[in-house]
């Protein structure tokens, strides 16, 4: 059962719907109360620390959310995956209406893999690139094109010319054998 | 994508990694609700791309 729902169900069987006319005010409320800090915190490692971006990227989120209640039946850990998805998806979306990528332009077999340089550097990062750079080269291939350059499925199976079945696929056995490495360097639990 | 078989087992990557195309979430989320070894699964991948934010390059990343 999902929580907005059970939320609603029980905070509202108290009342009668009608007699309830800022129930959608309130969901909205209660959906950012429980998850707009949080969400807040992770869009704005996507959006680069904007600020203003990152909270229309929470509203337009929770909206969705709200929008969506009556089929978003899932436990908290769901809806939270949910609506770290559909965020990651409100700004990959824009990121490409603003222009900021020549994502076009870009040669596919070009390194999207960073170590950050000395001041950034952190150790998570220096594990995580060798990590990357120890799996077989299809599985480092769909993280790249999927993840690291912020495209979905169906896009990086058009510049790669295979089909989104077999992304998903390697992309799944890829992220198997990624944490499977990042658990046994301690990075990973 | 199946709701049932392997092929839908295996969108549970995308769907961690927030890669997965709108048009499929839905069907992996009705997946979801039906599998129990896909939200394990969930959970375990939840990590990566928090992980993978640690090597992203700054254009396509711009965090400061």
């Amino acid at each position: 059962m999902c929580l907005v729902r059970r939320q609603l169900d029980t905070r509202f069987e108290r009342l009668d719907p009608d007699d309830e006319p800022d129930r959608d005010d309130r969901l909205i409320r209660e959906l950012y109360e429980e998850f707009g800090g949080p969400l807040l915190r992770q869009v704005r490692q996507t959006t680069g620390n904007d600020l203003q971006w990152a909270e229309d990227v929470v509203q337009e989120t929770l909206l969705r959310a709200w929008r969506n209640a009556p089929k978003l039946t899932w436990e908290r850990g769901l809806l939270w995956a949910w609506l770290l998805t559909v965020s990651r998806r409100i700004v990959i979306d824009g990121r490409r209406r603003r222009g900021v990528r020549p994502r076009e332009v870009e040669p596919p077999e070009a390194d999207s893999i960073a170590v950050p340089d000395t001041a950034d550097r952190t150790l998570a990062s220096i594990v995580v690139a060798e990590a990357l750079r120890g799996l077989s080269p299809d599985h480092r291939e769909v993280i790249e094109q999927t993840y690291l350059r912020d495209r979905t499925v169906n896009e990086a199976a058009e510049i790669l010319g295979i089909p989104p079945g077999t992304v998903k696929s390697r992309l799944y056995y890829a992220l198997r054998a990624l944490r499977a490495v990042l658990k046994e360097r301690g990075v990973a639990n | 994508m199946s709701v049932f078989g392997e092929s839908a087992h295996h969108d549970v990557a995308a769907y961690a990694l927030g890669v997965l195309d709108l048009e499929d979430v839905q069907g992996f989320e009705l997946h979801l609700a039906a599998c129990a070894q896909c939200r394990v699964e969930l959970e375990e991948l939840r990590e990566l791309p928090g992980l993978l934010d640690e090597v992203k390059s700054e254009s396509h990343r711009t965090r400061q």
